[in-house]
């Protein structure tokens, strides 16, 4: 008789917290339920606290993979992307965020990963290594990247350069890029500050963009992540599309 | 099994000041190996530390009750079957870890309501509880049936039976001792007895060990530290007679053997489980001990065989 294979999960001789850490991270019911029991309570705060509204969700309403490009303020800016999105969709849905941020201390790295399904992204060296694994995850049908190609929160609440990062991930490839807009998400909880305020918060979803036949040289690249830029800018208060 | 019952009941009163003790004496001991003998005990400190936190906790959950006794015997057996499942790779089918989930839970209903054709408040509905495993395998066959799968079936089928059936249900008759009269007697004298012939099994084997107990399965384990481990186990039943006053001097022999061989098989059926798998522990959710179902191995072989064998001799209640 031939031994039977076990597929044993990776991660089975890490403790609990190191679990968290990897990536990417073995399935767990109790991490999934906990997560959606989090997202059911935050979108209800959103909606309470907030006010949040949400214009354009339709163009979420897919099942292929897709990258969600957004402004960046605050924290609350990812819980409102999370919430735009079906449920059933939050366990596919990996914001990317910052390694050495969120991976180290534990109390960020449950949220991080638990609360919010976050990716770790190297901000410093192994960028190329993170740009290769989001283009692995984006290969499984039905995965969700929400990605801040500012790379951090914004001090002022005005939209910073695009990293060129984002370009390279697109470039030349058949994705679906939809470029939001938060307003609002820095009167509501800006860098610094210990607890969100009461502000009102409305996400703009624009329409998917797709770069499958641009270059993918550094000046196309480049050129990619400024038109993302503009394109976020336009869908903003400022040019009255509310 | 209530926490002012507790209080004022001279059994488990008795046990707290014996773990305490026993903790005290091998903190001693420890400390005397680090301090005075200057020995490398970095390890043994872990799984000392992991003890205290484990008797800590035990005492609590009995302290409070039936229900939290049997409902903590539920979640440790549901967590100890992840652990397995992760291991083995059953994991990745949600359905029939669902499945075992579903039964280990009525494993707990079944311990916790009385029999409906007029049974005792607070007695468990013991025939439910021991028909349990036919309901569960019925229910794991359906599942392929039910997904029209065959391919890989049986390797499934067989984990989550053994799954259930070992971890799930044996282990439950530990919350199942909740609902006898002599509650506090049962389960504390089990895990306790359980717990040291562990450590009596480790300490003999790193004293006299020489002697491979059975090389292919777990290396470390010796004929020493085991036939150490059974001399501890057949004298511990007749030190802490009081658990059980009522038990005749047969009942004391077959306590023993059953804690002192039983013991030590489920600590090796467990290695034979991981052996095969190729893994060294279950997990890592307890510094020093490896995963939860790599410490409750011993009372998942021993408890139910030391609550049939009550049983056979004296009404469970």
């Amino acid at each position: 008789m031939k031994k039977w294979p076990y597929d044993s999960v990776r991660d089975v001789d890490q403790a609990p917290v190191d679990r968290l850490r990897q990536f990417p991270r073995e399935p767990d019911m109790l991490v999934s339920a906990l997560r959606s029991l989090g997202a059911l309570i935050i979108r209800g705060l959103l909606h309470v606290y907030n006010h949040f509204e949400i214009i354009g969700q339709q163009n979420l309403r897919t099942n292929r993979s897709l990258v969600i490009v957004a402004n960046h303020c605050s924290h609350i800016d990812t819980l409102c992307l999370l919430a735009a999105l079906p449920l059933r969709k939050l366990h596919s849905a990996f914001p990317a965020a910052a390694s050495d941020y969120f991976f180290q201390s534990v109390p960020r790295l449950w949220t991080a990963a638990i609360l919010v399904n976050a990716m770790p992204f190297a901000r410093q060296g192994g960028i190329r290594q993170s740009l290769s694994l989001c283009r692995e995850l984006l290969g499984h049908p039905g995965t969700i990247l929400i990605i801040f190609p500012e790379g951090t929160r914004s001090v002022t609440g005005e939209v910073g350069e695009f990293k060129s990062g984002i370009g390279a991930l697109v470039a030349g490839r058949d994705i679906a890029v939809v470029p939001c807009f938060i307003n609002g998400s820095f009167q509501a909880w800006p860098k610094g500050k210990r607890f969100p305020r009461p502000r009102k918060i409305r996400l703009t979803v624009g329409t998917p963009r797709n770069y499958r036949d641009r270059g993918t040289d550094k000046i196309d690249i480049c050129a990619i992540a400024a038109e993302l830029r503009d394109t976020v800018i336009e869908l903003g208060p400022a040019n009255g599309s509310h | 099994m209530l926490p002012q019952i507790a209080l004022h009941d001279p059994v488990f009163r008795a046990y707290f000041w014996i773990v305490l003790i026993s903790l005290v004496i091998g903190g001693g001991v420890l400390g005397f190996l680090r301090f005075v003998l200057k020995n490398e005990t970095a390890s043994m400190f872990k799984t000392y530390w992991s003890w205290i936190l484990i008797a800590g906790i035990g005492f609590i959950v009995v302290f409070l009750g039936r229900i939290p006794t049997i409902v903590g015997v539920t979640f440790l057996a549901i967590y100890a079957f992840k652990e397995f499942a992760r291991a083995s790779g059953l994991h990745r089918d949600s359905w029939m870890t669902n499945a075992v989930y579903a039964a280990i839970v009525t494993v707990g209903i079944a311990s916790l309501v009385s029999d409906p054709r007029g049974g005792e408040q607070g007695t468990g509905w013991y025939g439910f509880f021991v028909a349990v495993p036919a309901f569960a395998i019925a229910l794991i066959l359906l599942i392929p049936i039910l997904r029209n799968r065959a391919r890989g079936e049986l390797q499934r089928i067989s984990l989550a039976i053994i799954g259930f059936v070992y971890i799930g249900w044996m282990f439950g008759h530990l919350g199942f001792m909740a609902n006898s009269r002599n509650a506090y007697g049962f389960i504390c004298y089990i895990i306790f007895a359980a717990g040291l012939t562990d450590v009596a099994a480790f300490t003999f084997g790193k004293i006299f060990g020489r002697h491979a107990l059975r090389r292919e399965i777990s290396p470390n384990k010796t004929w020493e530290g085991a036939l150490g481990a059974l001399g501890v186990a057949m004298v511990l039943p007749w030190v802490l007679r009081f658990s059980f006053p009522f038990f005749g001097a047969w009942q004391l022999i077959l306590t023993g053997l059953i804690v002192g061989i039983g013991g030590q098989l489920g600590d090796l059926s467990i290695s034979v489980i991981k052996r095969d798998i190729g893994t060294k522990d279950m997990a890592a959710t307890i510094p020093g001990h490896g995963g939860i179902l790599d410490r409750i191995d011993s009372l998942v072989y021993a408890a139910p065989l030391f609550m049939h064998m009550t049983g056979y001799y004296y009404p469970l209640r």
